[in-house]
């Protein structure tokens, strides 16, 4: 049984913000306003979100839910071009159709065959899990994709020495894509080799506080931690394979 | 290699570098292009060898527009020695075999004895196939890279620069064998800055200012 929380003691919660917010002025941090801004934010989106949610579970229509879907990785995209500033190629429209193929799939893998959940679309399930996927690979895809661009450009010369000599683009770039997908998988590498020494995982956290037991969510969170991994994999290889092709001509010609 | 360049024009970053250039270069020919920097010598090399697209105006290949062409085949038989040399942070014997890793390239690759036999011949009798290329000094470069497209045989070969870090002894050798090269019957488009009088051959002067390639009395 898990335990409301009731308004007051919500409104409670205020008290850690006045206590940054006392910090902010007493060390002149100038962090008021985006204190206020984000506390804001969090009660209001958040509201907005418990509403939309509650709405798409009672209808529970497979289109729903993937529109719902559909609708958060295009904020996911839209929040990776304005982290990857990229002005020659245009990189919106190739990296939201790479990331709604690849992530959906995945998503729908995971409820319908591993979790098996009928039907695979139940939107308590399939949201929150393909939230994960499309949250972590945001990441993952940001990396690759700053990660190409300063590659290309910082290797202009090797590349269009290959090029000269014949070369295709893609062989050109071999080595470069091999780099930005790596630079892309490490940090999901990495919590799978750190997980539950260094925290407890968010979702594991909520299932338990949930009421779950904690075997059960122990058994999620792998499934979780695998899952992430291969949409990261699956996310960067697409995504960057996509915007290496924009970054040249049809001749084999650099654009970038 | 017959190539034809008709009313080439080319602008970048807002600039205008060529202005209708026409030319014709027949199979054998020996171009020398002088010009003050930045008047488009380098930008005029990147387009014979495709890397750039002109603004407007057509490339002729043997008879043939250059889009016509396969892009890695032409651009193996219209080589493009980069004014920089450009080296990978691998061996000597990597950075000469470069050209023979792509799908466009010939199967049979240059045995041990070719390739030292070619160091040989540009006055790198002190480097190893073995050693670190990103160690060698400007001068090296320039000729190790020079080697690397010979070794892929091009018909045409467009130089940016050639012997422009190079001491007066390497720099002789250097333009003998373009020389030879040329009477062997390869086409070559050499662009410098640096005074040059082929003694072998009989070189076509032209100079690239203002956007105009105009060529000189011989």
């Amino acid at each position: 049984m898990v335990l409301d929380i009731g308004p007051i003691q919500l409104a409670l919660c205020l008290v850690f913000i006045l206590v940054a917010g006392t910090g902010s002025v007493l060390l002149k941090l100038g962090l008021e306003r985006d204190l206020a801004w984000g506390t804001f934010r969090t009660f209001a989106q958040l509201a907005i979100l418990g509403y939309v949610l509650k709405f798409i579970f009672d209808i529970s229509q497979a289109w729903l839910v993937l529109l719902l879907f559909a609708f958060m990785v295009f904020w996911a995209a839209h929040a990776i071009r304005g982290r990857v500033k990229e002005d020659t190629i245009p990189i919106f429209i190739p990296t939201y159709i790479s990331m709604v193929s690849s992530f959906t799939l995945v998503s729908i893998l995971v409820t319908s065959t591993i979790v098996q959940v009928k039907p695979w679309y139940t939107p308590q399930y399939f949201i929150p899990l393909g939230g994960m996927i499309i949250g972590n690979s945001m990441n993952a895809i940001t990396i690759s994709l700053d990660r190409i661009f300063n590659e290309l450009r910082g290797q202009r010369d090797r590349i269009e020495l290959s090029l000269s000599l014949g070369a295709t683009y893609q062989e050109a770039t071999t080595s470069i894509l091999r780099d930005t997908i790596k630079a892309g998988m490490i940090p999901s590498i990495n919590s799978m080799m750190t997980v539950g020494l260094v925290s407890i995982p968010g979702m594991m956290t909520g299932q338990i506080l949930a009421g779950s037991d904690p075997i059960i969510a122990i058994k999620y969170q792998i499934v979780v931690m695998l899952m992430l991994v291969a949409s990261a994999a699956i996310g960067s290889m697409l995504v960057v394979h996509v915007i290496r092709r924009r970054c040249f001509t049809r001749a084999h010609q650099m654009i970038v | 290699m017959k190539i034809d360049l008709k009313n080439i024009s080319l602008s970048l970053d807002g600039k205008q570098l060529l202005d209708q250039v026409s030319l014709s270069v027949g199979r054998g020919d020996f171009l020398l292009v002088r010009g003050p920097s930045g008047s488009g010598k380098t930008s005029f090399l990147r387009l014979i060898n495709r890397l750039n697209e002109p603004t407007s105006g057509e490339i002729i290949v043997d008879g043939k527009s250059i889009a016509d062409h396969s892009v890695t085949a032409l651009r193996r038989q219209i080589a493009y020695l980069q004014q920089t040399p450009v080296t990978l942070d691998s061996s000597v014997r990597e950075n000469l075999l470069l050209g023979f890793g792509f799908r466009a390239a010939e199967k049979s690759i240059p045995g041990d004895d070719a390739l030292n036999a070619m160091l040989r011949d540009f006055l790198l009798t002190d480097v190893t196939l073995r050693d670190d290329a990103s160690n060698l000094s400007v001068g090296q470069k320039q000729r190790l890279a020079l080697i690397r497209i010979l070794l892929t045989k091009p018909s045409a070969l467009l130089c940016d620069e050639p012997t422009s870090a190079l001491d007066p002894d390497s720099r002789r050798v250097v333009e003998h064998k373009l020389e030879s090269l040329n009477q062997d019957g390869m086409t070559i488009v050499c662009v410098t800055h640096l005074d040059y009088t082929p003694e072998k051959i009989t070189p076509r002067r032209f100079t690239l200012e203002g956007g105009q390639l105009t060529e000189n009395q011989r």
